[in-house]
């Protein structure tokens, strides 16, 4: 029986070691592990024009826009909900590609310890830009009697446990653009503690005029395709999709001879507490939450292989990233090969580090890191090794995935490979 | 090999319109006063805090930039900070935010994208966007107070705030931060309220009934609440008194509204075993009970399977103040805690006739002996979540 409030310790002391044994994606970059893979290796932007939505004042729509199978678009086996939104629809695809990853789909008649964790930034926004799309004809009458569950994000994460019979934590993290990889750690923290044999982790977002619009406003969003670390970035650009990870204890993961792509050793976190929406300019949110996951994991830094980025081509972010991995690192920065895959598949929000800790842990598995595209006029500030343009193959052992979100929070996960 | 480390909580704050503070909102509820809106259940007025002036609680940078709940929640950590005494013996750098936040974005959602439907984008607010995300309540709680070990944000609706104790606890009891505000509001919006009258979900005005058999909907209220917590022996090394300890929190799920009575029992079970106690040891229970038939009668059911025989004092202050989504479960551990301090369960208001018989509801006030209490709380998606408090000796 466990005591309260018990938690894993430093790696190795943990109760259980946590192995990720499925990865599940739906992407600009394809939906298919392989597929996803050899796009981003090639270092191939799927940034382009959007079309199914409009954006006051936003002309045009840049992004990188997923596609759903027709099965996955509309699910034959839910209950007919009309009301069920785009996100939910990544969410519920990615995570069913992560079970059958993990040769999980179905084959369980005890899931009831079993949960998920989904990250998200804005989640279901469609019902709100409807309601206001009617609200200059009808005004109050445009308000119906299912927008009260339609508005709870909560139903990203119901809506999958439902259909895959979990019974354990169903959880929503609602924590910005650091969401997925708050909902990695998360989950770290309940099977490593024992508490749950298994958790989905990972996030979804889709491509709303809110985003568009406010990042418009405040002049943070690319004018063409975002550039990370390039002289000439401009800001972001958004992409929409989901990403799951599967994390199970790795001794039970090697009794049912699950194939481990890698470990997560743990996580560190930290918050700016400087703006709402500007990151630390020196980075020191970064530097606290990587000193922690390399702490907590017992990680000298020469250990690290590989670093993906939050890069998202603003210029105070790929700046403040770029000091803080000076910071932690010192000279050995720049040795440490870093990417942003956002310059492939867009920024997707909530759903971004966990999409890129899927990333992560096909790097290890490929022995092989992703590039970051677009990226050819090296900025003086930003003068580390972004891996530009293509993908190279190389050992990796161990690599770190850094996200941050608005308001300042700041994850840290580190993923290693499993001997 | 893992660590068993015990969690304190050393501030505790509510604002309700029952009251700013915890002793009133404890009078309130012996006395058996209600806040429930007896002209309309649809008109936002109605469910709010009459007279709320956040610049009477706290002088932050920024604040009048914030929207209403956001507002409301730094004020109750404020309250929470300063009836802890931390304020200047833990710095930002040790200091977390949890928040529970799931509708406290929305109304702002709402009037940024529908201004940018009918005003375009260069006469929109632009302040508007950031703060109509769901992590903005704890980002601004965080950066109001220099938190910076950690600010992370929940949405699992009507489960969120016992999932976020929950969650600053584990975080705590990993050293991730040595004090943590466990923090949510929330403000029922126009477009919610009028959604979940058109659902029927809403009783009518003056006639909300918890664990009745006249139960015929919930009410909607505005309120605000914070938990500081902190390692027990962190907070007595520094001298501060502590109000309760946290014994075990658990979180399960209910696929189906067949399935709501098992997985909230469920989650009690887990949530006593963790704390090493059983059933006939409870001195009380905090429900969750909101008037919705469905999930009064679910909640009754799962309690009878937790307690068994044991004739465990029920209370559910949603019987007086209305359902408080996000923020509900703080309340209603903050109620169990006032609780076992005064060593009295307040009535449940309204209560004549249970539907779920074999349970001790205090259909009038009660006086309880023992130290531990049980919380539980659900959501309309099926999250389930139970916590045991144990009140300071």
């Amino acid at each position: 029986m466990l005591s309260p409030w018990s938690y894993p310790q430093k790696l190795g002391c943990a109760a259980r070691r946590v192995a990720i044994t499925g990865c599940g994606l739906v992407t600009a970059a394809g939906n298919d592990l392989d597929a996803f893979w050899d796009a981003i290796m090639s270092g191939r932007c799927l940034i382009g024009p959007v079309r199914r939505f409009s954006a006051p004042g936003v002309e045009p729509i840049l992004g990188a826009e997923a596609t759903l199978s027709a099965a996955e678009a509309r699910p034959i086996d839910l209950d007919s909900d009309p009301h069920r939104d785009r996100c939910a629809l990544l969410a519920l695809a990615a995570a069913r590609r992560g079970l059958t990853d993990a040769s999980l789909l179905g084959s369980r008649s005890d899931l009831q310890r079993c949960g998920v964790v989904v990250g998200t930034t804005v989640g279901e926004e469609r019902q709100v830009a409807s309601l206001n799309d009617a609200w200059p004809a009808k005004g109050a009458n445009a308000v119906d009697a299912t927008l009260l569950s339609r508005a709870d994000n909560h139903r990203l994460a119901s809506e999958i446990a439902r259909r895959h019979g979990l019974r354990g934590p169903v959880l929503l993290s609602a924590t910005a653009c650091a969401s997925g990889n708050a909902a990695v750690a998360w989950a770290y923290d309940l099977v490593a503690s024992g508490e749950t044999e298994l958790m989905l982790a990972g996030g979804a977002d889709t491509l709303t005029r809110l985003i568009y619009c406010g990042f418009s406003r405040m002049g943070a969003l690319s004018k063409s395709t975002c550039r990370p670390f390039d002289r000439r970035r401009d800001g972001v650009s958004f992409g929409e999709g989901a990403g799951f990870l599967v994390l199970e204890d790795l001794e039970a993961a090697r009794r049912r001879g699950a194939r481990v792509y890698a470990e997560v050793a743990g996580y560190g976190l930290s918050n700016d507490a400087y703006h709402l929406t500007a990151p630390e300019p020196h980075g020191d949110g970064f530097v606290r939450a990587i000193r922690q996951a390399l702490a907590l994991t017992g990680t000298a830094p020469d250990e690290i292989d590989y670093v993906s980025a939050h890069g998202t081509g603003t210029n105070y972010n790929d700046v403040a990233e770029t000091r803080a991995m000076r910071a932690v690192f010192g000279d050995h920065a720049r040795s440490i090969p870093i990417s942003s895959i956002k310059s492939m598949i867009g920024h997707t929000n909530g759903a971004a580090s966990a999409i890129e800790s899927v990333a992560c842990a096909l790097a290890i598995h490929h022995q092989a890191i992703p590039p970051t595209a677009g990226l050819s006029e090296p900025d003086l500030e930003c003068d580390l090794d972004y891996v530009p343009e293509i993908g190279r193959s190389l050992p990796v052992n161990t690599c770190l995935n850094l996200a941050a979100g608005f308001g300042g929070l700041n994850v840290c996960v580190v993923l290693k490979k499993v001997a | 090999m893992n660590t068993t480390v015990p969690i304190a909580v050393t501030g505790a704050s509510v604002l309700t319109a029952l009251g700013n503070s915890i002793d009133a909102l404890q009078a309130a509820l012996r006395a058996g006063r209600t806040s429930v809106p007896r002209v309309s259940n649809v008109d936002a007025v109605e469910t709010r805090i009459a007279g709320f002036d956040a610049t009477q609680f706290v002088n932050v940078r920024g604040l009048r930039l914030y929207n209403r709940p956001t507002q409301l929640a730094i004020c109750a950590a404020k309250l929470a900070l300063t009836e802890s005494g931390c304020e200047g013996q833990i710095t930002g750098e040790h200091l977390g935010v949890v928040a529970a936040c799931t509708y406290a974005h929305l109304e702002t959602l709402f009037e940024y994208d529908r201004s940018l439907v009918v005003n375009g984008l260069m006469r929109t607010n632009p302040t508007l966007m950031p703060i109509g995300i769901p992590s903005s309540l704890g980002a601004a709680v965080a950066l109001s107070f220099g938190a910076k070990a950690l600010s992370v944000t929940l949405g699992d609706g009507g489960a969120s705030s016992l999932d976020a104790i929950g969650l600053a606890a584990r975080l705590l009891a990993a050293g991730r931060a040595r004090a943590c505000l466990v923090v949510s509001a929330f403000t029922p919006c126009q477009e919610l309220l009028l959604s979940a009258s058109r659902a029927g979900l809403l009783a009518p005005p003056g006639d909300l009934f918890v664990f009745d058999r006249a139960h015929c909907g919930t009410a909607f209220c505005e309120a605000a609440c914070a938990l500081l917590l902190e390692r027990a022996e962190d907070a007595i090394a520094r001298g501060a008194r502590l109000q309760a300890t946290l014994g075990g929190q658990c979180s399960t799920f209910a696929a189906e509204r067949s399935e709501q009575a098992r997985a909230l029992s469920r989650a009690g079970e887990v949530a006593l075993r963790l704390a090493g106690i059983g059933a006939g040891e409870l001195a009380l229970v905090s429900a969750s009970a909101s008037g919705s038939p469905s999930d009064d009668r679910s909640e009754a059911e799962a309690l009878v399977a937790v307690l068994g025989r044991a004739p465990v004092p029920i209370m559910a202050v949603k019987g007086n103040l209305g359902d408080s989504q996000d923020a509900a479960g703080l309340l209603q551990t903050i109620a169990a805690i006032a609780a076992l301090r005064a060593g009295t369960a307040a009535p449940i208001r309204g209560l004549v006739a249970p539907e779920v018989p074999g349970l001790r509801y205090a259909t009038e006030e009660l006086s309880i002996r023992g130290p531990h209490a049980l919380v539980t709380s659900q959501a309309s998606t099926g999250a389930c979540s139970a916590l045991v408090v144990t009140g300071a000796a």
